[in-house]
């Protein structure tokens, strides 16, 4: 992830954002989205959600105003991202004056990249003039983020007025200690049709709104995102190089094609740890899933689960799989073409193209169509409503929560809009040229005073509009219409649950055995004793708990 | 904390020495009144006040702070509002297997490092000793220090870049056709990993005190072995080992007082690349539990629980370095 | 083990005044008379001994500075690190010092170790100095301040809640102020001036000189040693320091060298770009894994650099403070 010219947003739409959810897939191991939910719980719950802070009501949200500026050539379908093949020549106008009244605020993010300066920066200060208040940044590295965010939270005096959380990096006690104490109940500001007056804000749909809400109140400004975030990736012109047209429909065929493309000779090998992928084929739950009799079961007890692990376990096996695959990280072997295959983020796709044109014209890569690991039809389980939210610091003030509001309320302007072009491109002559296809050119400033930073506060609805690879937007729309047709909710979908705090810990242990099994050193029977493990240690609690909600709703 | 490691070894002798040496000189300063000597002794005051200020507030202010290990404490309602709960949270501590597991690596670490890690710098020393070149024998020396300068980001990395599944020896099996390292990874030998991390990093430092006590050994006993007729290995049997061995015994009991303290940072950053099951120490426990985790009451009383026992082994081991210190090395003059 | 030093006799046996063992007259060259020569067999074993030892050093800083200059396809004709130089070049090292992640990182490293090595090594004289005459007002309960804090550490949660309560979170402070002290070195320094001869200063006094005086005029230029050696300790101690920018620094922007090197180095992130320069790390002529060693020669050249300027002198500084006694 580094600057190089082509690689600025053409649309403010997510690149860094997307290279963490590439991080996602490649690095499961790390994240381990689902078991970080939330935690906690214990407390009284409040009249208007239950035990696990689920709102049983929904009086709290905003209402939904979507906006259309543009449309899109390739529409959502069941949730994927609309793409546009063109940028509109008039942009709009969403806010006519600054709002702001000058005051200046601190924010926290998150970055997946050279953190640009923050004082003297023509950039921000365009974007602030934009606001007509000041935001000063403190940018932490993405991939520790989870640690600053708990150091941090851990130190309310010191907490910016606005931070950035990514859903998988939330800490324990989040929804029980931390929301309640830390960060503003902005629920009476934005409830119902209060929220028309940030008309920017009313286009996020309710489901990332909802996501936002702990204990039947909203705290969270979504960063709403598409519901399909992981796909596996071949590189094209490798294989086109080896005259090889991918035929990919089962779990056998991908194996058969890694293990063809494996070259250790030359430094080439099919493989990368394919567990996202194996998750993806088999169709794994998320968390939990229903069962044939209604009871819940858990990821790890499920049918799907154990397939996953021996499929994977037979890429291993194989002998496709780099021999680097647990100390290098995995886009670097993409790149160099030590790996031809890989589960990776969708955003990675343009990020890698970004990446990868400039030295590289004749760079392609492409994603397998969906496909079941039986041949079958594929399960894609929804991604959550957003991945990102951010708080606002709490406080008494009432003008500054507004006067935050307004800001949000810019920031969130969408594609087609004046406001998403500065924040996307930055100046004009400043930070990019118009070039002969009236494209936006970043200049040398840009790649040092650009990095995408204001989204990960709040942000629209996703689009994609990366119009500067040829082709791109057609087939990463089409790809994603074809996905989100196979994308399922899983159950529980989209709510905050606030999970007891004494199960925080019990699915640890599979995130070893998923690498250890995989790899051999571990077989197939010993997920059953980590099974029961899991069961006696709180998992069937647990289950008791989801499934208490499951009743109530 | 990166220089606690350093220190604590040597500190007995140091502290021996300074309170014993503050004990002699003590004539008639009882009698000059109290504003006098202020008034003499202003300056020398004044000038112990700033370290004794950051040593108050940053070493002794968090030490009061461990009362939150009696508290369900919360940053967000402060040292003063959260609620005692008696001693509940040592309770979750000893019942809890992820910190019984933590004691565990520690204690492992430390009875592998104690064996295998331990001689070497003996070894070495004798090694040297036996150099006869100064030149020579100073420019091992510098050599040797060297690592102990370096930072465990940098030993570790230098440790990948060597043995890792893509690192100089990996390369050259991979290209002979054989199977790479995994040393790097393994957790089940992961102890003889950090041993040799320990080795490589610290041991060359480690000879400097055996040196030391090989040089006050009178050559004229070597020289009457030696006339007696005792070969190489009699002299060094009778002669250069019992020299050494006070200094043995107290290191010995030195390493015994700090046996709770593993290197931190060493195993913190490679924690990921193992996995916690081998690689949790009661230090990196506590960090995660608290910082990370948010249990800070928990993880203070953790952190405490291996404080008062160190502590406890510090003063016991001080004791017996001193009753060894009388006897030993250093007091042949 | 921060204890004694090199060839050890000379500096301890004067300082301490023990008995100087018997000078043993030498032949051939520094073997004493009654020595057997060694054999063929033995020499040959220490030798090799000796080679192996410091090559188990030297030969993975070699390897890492050679790979850091070579070429991206010497690079990839080794497979990875370099042990035979092939073609040689400093781009990688041209990428760093054009800025980005890395550059800034030193800059902070360097400003961090300089004031804090400064801040430390001022104050733990003045103490040590405060504390070198016995019999000063209260100078055993002060004494004991010191101690205490070699035996009882605070505690990691404690430390970090207090220290954040300052208001030092993200703040260069919080990489100094809360290690700037060791009890150690102040008696180890302490332990020095004691020896310094008391006529010399008893008259400095009589004459009228304050004792800031005395510390600066006369004890420091006689103590060069000892306080080289503490400097040396101090500012390899914050140069090396990792965790506590871990705990307290949030923005990337603040990061020191030792968490760039472990961020992209150990966890084989890719390094981001610096900004200004058109060459690209990930894809360009430049081989990351250069880069890399380029960023850990960074780490390792102040070390390298100030090393031997104090390296003699752990001698005189270090065995007299810890030995004594």
């Amino acid at each position: 992830m580094k600057t190089s010219p082509d690689r600025q947003p053409l649309t403010q739409a997510p690149i860094h954002r997307r290279s963490f959810l590439g991080m996602l897939a490649a690095g499961a191991a790390v994240i381990g989205v689902p078991s970080l939910l939330s935690a906690c719980g214990g407390t009284a719950s409040t009249g208007s959600s239950n035990a696990g802070g689920v709102a049983l009501t929904s009086d709290h949200l905003p209402t939904y105003v979507p906006i259309t500026y543009v449309e899109p050539d390739y529409p959502s379908v069941n949730g994927s991202v609309p793409g546009f093949e063109t940028i509109p020549t008039e942009l709009v106008q969403s806010i006519k004056a600054p709002p702001g009244k000058g005051s200046s605020f601190t924010a926290m993010t998150p970055l997946w990249g050279t953190p640009p300066p923050t004082s003297g920066n023509a950039y921000y200060a365009a974007v602030d003039e934009m606001l007509g208040s000041t935001l000063k940044f403190q940018i932490a590295d993405g991939n520790e983020y989870g640690t600053v965010l708990a150091t941090a939270l851990a130190a309310p005096k010191d907490l910016p007025d606005w931070v950035s959380v990514p859903t998988w990096n939330i800490p324990p006690r989040f929804a029980t200690e931390v929301v309640p104490n830390v960060f503003q109940d902005i629920t009476q500001y934005v409830s119902g049709d209060k929220i028309k007056k940030w008309p920017n804000l009313a286009n996020i749909p309710t489901a990332a709104w909802k996501y936002s809400s702990f204990d039947g109140k909203v705290y969270g400004l979504p960063f709403p995102t598409g519901v399909i975030n992981d796909a596996i990736f071949y590189r094209d012109d490798v294989l086109t190089g080896l005259g090889i047209t991918p035929d990919v429909t089962n779990g056998q065929d991908l194996i058969d094609l890694m293990v063809e493309v494996t070259d250790p000779a030359t430094k080439r090998y099919g493989a990368h740890d394919m567990w996202t992928a194996a998750t993806i084929i088999h169709g794994v739950v998320p968390k939990w899933k229903v069962g044939d009799d209604g009871q819940l079961l858990h990821r790890v007890e499920t049918e799907e689960y154990r397939a996953a692990l021996e499929w994977n376990a037979a890429v291993f096996a194989s002998g496709a799989v780099h021999p680097d695959v647990d100390n290098t990280w995995a886009k670097q072997l993409f790149w160099d073409g030590e790996v031809v295959i890989l589960n990776d983020g969708i955003g990675s796709w343009h990020e890698n193209l970004a990446q990868m044109l400039s030295t590289n014209p004749t760079w392609s890569q492409k994603p397998f169509a969906p496909f079941g690991a039986d041949g079958g039809e594929p399960t894609y389980f929804k991604g959550n409503p957003c991945n990102i939210f951010s708080f606002l610091k709490k406080t008494d003030d009432e003008d500054r929560i507004l006067e935050l509001l307004d800001l949000a309320n810019v920031i969130a302007a969408p594609f087609g809009t004046v406001e998403f072009d500065l924040i996307a491109n930055g100046v004009e002559g400043v930070h990019y040229e118009r070039g002969a296809d009236g494209l936006p050119v970043p200049t040398d400033l840009a790649k040092t005073e650009l990095q995408p930073t204001y989204m990960f506060l709040v942000d629209g609805p996703e689009t994609n509009a990366r119009v500067q690879y040829p082709g791109f937007v057609k087939a990463s729309s089409e790809f994603s219409q074809l996905a989100a047709g196979y994308a399922e909710e899983p159950v529980f979908w989209g709510l905050q649950i606030s999970e007891p705090d004494q199960y925080a810990s019990i699915g640890q242990p599979f995130e070893d055995l998923e690498k250890d099994i995989s790899r051999g050193r571990k077989s197939i029977t010993d997920l059953d004793a980590a099974v029961a493990t899991w069961k006696s240690a709180g998992g069937d609690e647990l289950r008791g708990f989801y499934q208490h909600l499951l009743d109530e709703s | 904390m990166s220089t606690t490691t350093e220190a604590k070894a040597p500190e007995p002798a140091g502290v021996a020495a300074s309170t014993s040496s503050t004990r002699k000189p003590r004539p008639a300063v009882r009698k000059i009144k109290l504003s006098t000597r202020l008034k003499r002794d202003r300056s020398m005051l004044l000038m112990t006040l700033p370290a004794v200020l950051l040593l108050v507030v940053f070493a002794y202010i968090p030490m009061m702070g461990n009362v939150i290990a009696w508290q369900k404490f919360s940053p967000y309602t402060g040292f003063f509002f959260s609620p005692w709960v008696g001693w509940e949270n040592f309770v979750r501590v000893f019942s809890n297997p992820q910190f019984l597991n933590a004691v565990e690596n520690t204690l492992f670490i430390t009875l592998f490092q104690i064996v295998f890690y331990f001689p070497v710098p003996i070894v070495l020393a004798l090694l040297l000793n036996s150099v006869l070149s100064p030149r020579l024998k100073t420019s091992i020396q510098a050599i040797v220090y060297l690592p102990h300068f370096f930072s465990w980001v940098l030993v570790i990395t230098i440790f990948q870049q060597m043995f890792g599944g893509a690192g100089l020896i990996s390369q050259a099996l991979r290209a002979a056709g054989r199977e790479p390292l995994t040393i790097m990874s393994n957790p089940d030998t992961f102890l003889v990993l950090v041993t040799s991390q320990a080795i490589w990093k610290d041991a060359g430092w480690g000879i400097i005190i055996f040196l030391a006590a090989l040089s006050t050994v009178d050559p004229s006993q070597y020289e009457a072995a030696a006339v007696d007729g005792a070969g190489k290995w009699r002299r060094m049997w009778h002669i250069t080992l019992p020299a050494l061995r006070p200094v043995i015994i107290l290191l010995l009991i030195l390493r015994l007082g700090d046996a709770l303290t593993v290197g931190f940072e060493q195993l913190y950053l490679q924690r990921d690349a193992v996995g916690a099951a081998r690689s949790e120490v009661i230090d990196t426990y506590v960090y995660f539990q608290g910082v990370q985790y948010g249990d800070w009451g928990f993880a203070a009383a953790a952190g405490l629980m291996k404080g008062v026992v160190s502590l406890a082994l510090v003063l016991g081991a001080n004791k017996l370095a001193h009753v060894f210190g009388e006897a030993g090395v250093y007091k042949k003059s | 083990m921060s204890t004694a030093t090199s060839d050890v006799t000379k500096p301890l046996d004067t300082i301490v005044g023990g008995p100087v063992p018997v000078k043993r007259r030498r032949r051939s060259k520094h073997r004493p008379a009654w020595e057997e020569p060694a054999g063929p067999v033995g020499l040959a074993v220490k030798g090799i001994a000796l080679t192996v030892v410091a090559g188990v050093v030297l030969i993975p800083l070699y390897s890492i500075v050679l790979t850091s200059m070579s070429s991206k396809a010497t690079i990839s004709a080794a497979g990875g690190m370099v042990f035979v130089p092939g073609e040689i070049t400093f781009d990688a090292y041209v990428q760093l010092v054009n800025g980005g992640v890395v550059g800034r990182a030193a800059l902070v490293s360097i400003g961090i170790t300089v004031v804090g090595t400064i801040i430390s090594t001022i104050v733990s004289a003045m103490a040590a100095y405060g504390l070198s005459r016995p019999g000063t007002l209260w100078h055993r309960p002060i004494l004991f301040v010191f101690l205490v804090t070699m035996f009882f550490g605070a505690g990691l949660i404690p430390t970090y809640l207090w220290v954040s309560n300052l208001g030092l979170i993200n703040s260069y402070w919080a990489l100094i102020l809360p290690g700037a002290v060791s009890a150690f070195n102040v008696l180890i320094m302490r332990n020095f001036f004691m020896g310094i001869d008391g006529g010399i200063l008893e008259a400095a006094r009589i004459d009228g000189a304050s004792d800031a005086r005395i510390l600066w005029q006369i004890v420091m230029p006689i103590s060069k040693a000892v306080t080289a050696v503490i400097a040396l300790f101090y500012g390899v101690g914050y140069w090396n320091a990792f965790f506590n920018a871990v705990l307290y620094i949030r923005d990337t922007e603040k990061w020191p060298l030792q968490m760039v090197l472990r961020a992209y180095v150990l966890q084989g992130q890719p390094i981001p770009g610096s900004g200004g320069t058109s060459v690209d790390v990930a894809t360009g002529d430049i081989a990351s894994l250069s880069v890399k060693m380029a960023v850990m020669v960074l780490a390792l050249v102040p070390v390298l650099v100030v090393y031997p300027f104090v390296q003699r002198h752990f001698t005189k500084g270090i065995i007299f403070g810890a030995i004594k006694g």
